[in-house]
């Protein structure tokens, strides 16, 4: 098929990217820091490290959220012609998704740790990606529990949209009362996006995306031939 | 359409019903005239209650077409709901309930005129009208399958759909079944699937044997040689599976 | 022609909501486990704050404590209502007539919404009693019952939706927990808050109470939308 060939291209691509990322985001990206401290006379600035994590992080973040919407999206084309392809897809997209929105869930809690020394805090997106990350496992539960195939695809296909809903509802309420209820964050202000480090962000973005769509196509594959083998096997019997 | 005006009560064509690579039915046809008794006889998994769930509206097809009552079950699925009634081996009614209620209820369902005549009319019919302030919990299997009847009569239909009715009665029971088939046999046009060859072929007046989705055969009860008959339903359905 | 199908809807709507007012009035099924539940919950509750002290404002922690109870206590009534069609399969008989799909919907979760607000207003009172005896609302009384009826219609709503998914699964009342809960979040998150602005007050509590009701409103809307277009599609599956 042509399509390995892209698949290939792209997983490189994407494998390339990301670790390109890695790489600008130690060596080239400007660092931040937690303001300066005296010592011995002179202000020495105190590296914030852990915030590279961030050209990992929210990359990981954004890319799952949009697979998830691929999840979503597949759903509503399942049932808009009940073809049982989209299901797999949409079955695929969710596997991508909860894989991102692990490496989300991971990457922020060290994040967290390094830089409040806290293992969690309920602020707006680990709060969100915490609930996503419950939908997609319900997504999964919710298959495991129907047996028959067609009323499987059909239950995954409508949770896939509601949930996928749901997402944004979280965020927007979780800011909302986080606003009301502070808890001291320190973040890096608005500002600080430009230049180098946003090359690098960007970079970082596409590598993930790269790569998402490249696992996706690896799995789909593998689903289609496991089809085509059950397939033959039924025919067979038949 | 066939001539002189009077449509095919059932038009089946091509039906196929799938998901996957499964096929539930895979190519169907026929054509059933007003007022016919059909019987559908074959082996388990054959497709019967599917073919009967496409019928009844509850199961899109994936491909083909097919027609009841002049309404084209996709198409005209809303007009078609109210054209048919069906019985099943499953009562449809709610245990929690008296039986006034239960055929209230239905009757809201379909928007009937003048529920109450109606409701009287059908609980005389079916001998239930002492019981009618019953819970339907407390009846036994006849009772229940008179009352799922009714219900299924409540709204005239043109087609009645019969899914192994007879299953789970005791012959008193099958005795008032039969009559109450007899009363309205001629109003009715009659789709019933059934594992009781005899009494299948005793009632009906075209026989349909399904196989893997597949019509094995399909003929006017005039048209079928017993015999024939006989062998080809111990060879596709006496296999047990499909 | 639309003014019949409008109409006959209306029928159908009301059938199917009287039918279960009257199967629950009959059986009292529903209710007594429901409310049961919701007492055996504030046992625990006293259990969990035993060791919190006098000195500690249960007040301030209140709103999650009646919310977590009015969660838990509807998983149990939303499976029930849909286990009424499932058995016997009576739910084919109901989609053979001519219904628009989301009527039943509709008359299904209004239902639940009855039924749980039924145990809501019955459960509040009992929680003051409880725990909150001797101590004042913080805040205006009206502005209680006002957000845990909102957020009650979502809740009745997108559980019913789910519901009529799970009553069809191995696991039934696991598998409604797994669904709603995560779906619930935002819902629950604003319905706590409007309570707390009750229950609690503060100096910004009329506009925090108008805030959260804002989303708890915008939910009730998204997803009933979601749920009335999605429903044909699940029910009859």
């Amino acid at each position: 098929m042509a399509r390995n060939k892209t698949t290939i291209a792209t997983l490189a691509l994407g494998g390339l990217l990301t670790t390109a990322a890695f790489l600008m985001a130690f060596l080239w990206a400007p660092m931040t820091d937690f303001g300066s401290v005296n010592i011995g006379g002179a202000e020495i600035a105190r590296p914030d490290i852990a915030q590279k994590i961030f050209y990992f992080h929210v990359p990981v973040a954004e890319a799952s959220f949009l697979v998830f919407f691929f999840v979503a999206l597949y759903g509503a084309l399942f049932l808009a012609k009940k073809d049982r392809v989209y299901d797999t897809k949409a079955r695929i997209a969710a596997e991508v998704t909860l894989m991102f929105v692990i490496l989300t869930m991971i990457s922020g809690d060290l994040w967290t740790k390094a830089s409040w020394d806290t293992w969690w805090v309920w602020e707006p997106r680990l709060t969100t990606y915490f609930i996503m990350t419950l939908l997609v496992v319900a997504y999964f539960v919710l298959r495991n529990s129907i047996e028959d195939e067609e009323r499987r695809a059909t239950y995954a296909a409508v949770f896939g949209i509601v949930a996928f809903l749901d997402a944004p509802l979280s965020f927007m309420i979780t800011r909302w009362y986080r606003s009301i209820h502070p808890v001291v964050i320190g973040g890096a202000s608005g500002s600080w996006l430009f230049g180098p480090r946003l090359v690098t962000f960007i970079v970082a973005q596409v590598g993930m995306l790269a790569l998402g769509y490249a696992i996706y196509q690896l799995r789909m594959r593998e689903e289609l031939t496991k089809e085509r083998i059950e397939a033959a096997k039924a025919a067979l019997e038949g | 359409m066939s001539e002189d005006g009077a449509y095919a009560a059932i038009q089946v064509r091509d039906l196929v019903r799938s998901f996957g690579t499964r096929k539930a039915l895979d190519g169907v046809s026929f054509e059933l005239p007003r007022g016919a008794f059909l019987s559908i006889f074959g082996p388990n998994g054959a497709g019967k209650t599917t073919l009967v769930k496409v019928l009844t509206t509850l199961i899109a097809p994936s491909k083909g077409s097919a027609e009841v009552a002049g309404c084209d079950v996709v198409a005209d699925a809303v007009q078609l709901r109210d054209k048919i009634g069906l019985i099943s081996h499953n009562p449809l009614l709610y245990p929690d309930l008296n039986a006034q209620e239960n055929l209230e209820f239905f009757a809201e369902m379909y928007g009937l005129e003048h529920p109450k005549e109606r409701i009287d009319e059908l609980l005389t019919a079916v001998e239930l009208d002492h019981r009618r302030l019953d819970l339907v919990r407390t009846f036994s299997r006849g009772m229940l399958q008179r009352l799922s009847i009714a219900r299924a009569l409540l709204h005239h239909p043109d087609v009645l759909f019969l899914d192994e009715p007879y299953s789970g009665l005791d012959p008193h029971a099958m005795d008032i079944l039969d009559s109450l088939i007899a009363q309205v046999r001629s109003e009715h046009t009659f789709v019933m699937i059934s594992h009781d060859l005899d009494k299948g072929l005793e009632l009906c007046s075209h026989a349909l044997i399904l196989a893997r989705g597949r019509v094995v055969l399909f003929e006017p009860r005039s048209e079928i040689d017993e015999a024939v008959f006989a062998a080809t339903y111990r060879t596709t359905v006496g296999t047990g599976v499909a | 022609m639309a003014a019949e199908r409008k109409s006959l809807s209306g029928r159908q709507f009301r059938a199917i909501l009287k039918k279960d007012i009257v199967m629950e009035l009959r059986t009292f099924e529903m209710l007594t486990s429901m409310g049961l539940y919701t007492l055996l919950t504030m046992v625990v509750y006293f259990v969990a704050l035993a060791g919190a002290g006098q000195d500690f404002d249960v007040r301030k922690i209140a709103a999650g404590l009646i919310w977590l109870a009015f969660v838990f206590t509807s998983l149990l009534g939303l499976n029930r209502s849909l286990v009424h069609e499932h058995d016997q399969g009576v739910l084919d008989a109901l989609l053979l007539s001519p219904i628009d799909r989301p009527v039943i919907f509709f008359a299904k979760a209004a239902g639940n919404f009855i039924f749980i607000t039924i145990v809501e207003a019955l459960s509040v009172p009992v929680f003051y009693f409880l725990f909150l005896q001797g101590k004042g609302f913080g805040g205006p009384l009206w502005m209680l019952p006002l957000s845990i009826v909102a957020a009650s219609i979502g809740l009745s709503g997108i559980g019913t939706f789910l519901a009529t998914m799970s009553v069809n699964s191995r696991g039934k009342d696991v598998l409604l927990a797994v669904l709603l809960i995560p779906l619930i979040y935002p819902l629950l998150l604003g319905a706590v808050s409007a309570a707390s602005s009750s229950i609690v007050g503060g100096p910004h509590a009329f506009s925090e109470f108008w805030q959260a009701m804002g989303f708890i409103g915008g939910f009730d809307v998204i997803m009933l939308l979601a749920s009335f277009g999605l429903y044909e599609f699940i029910v009859g599956a």
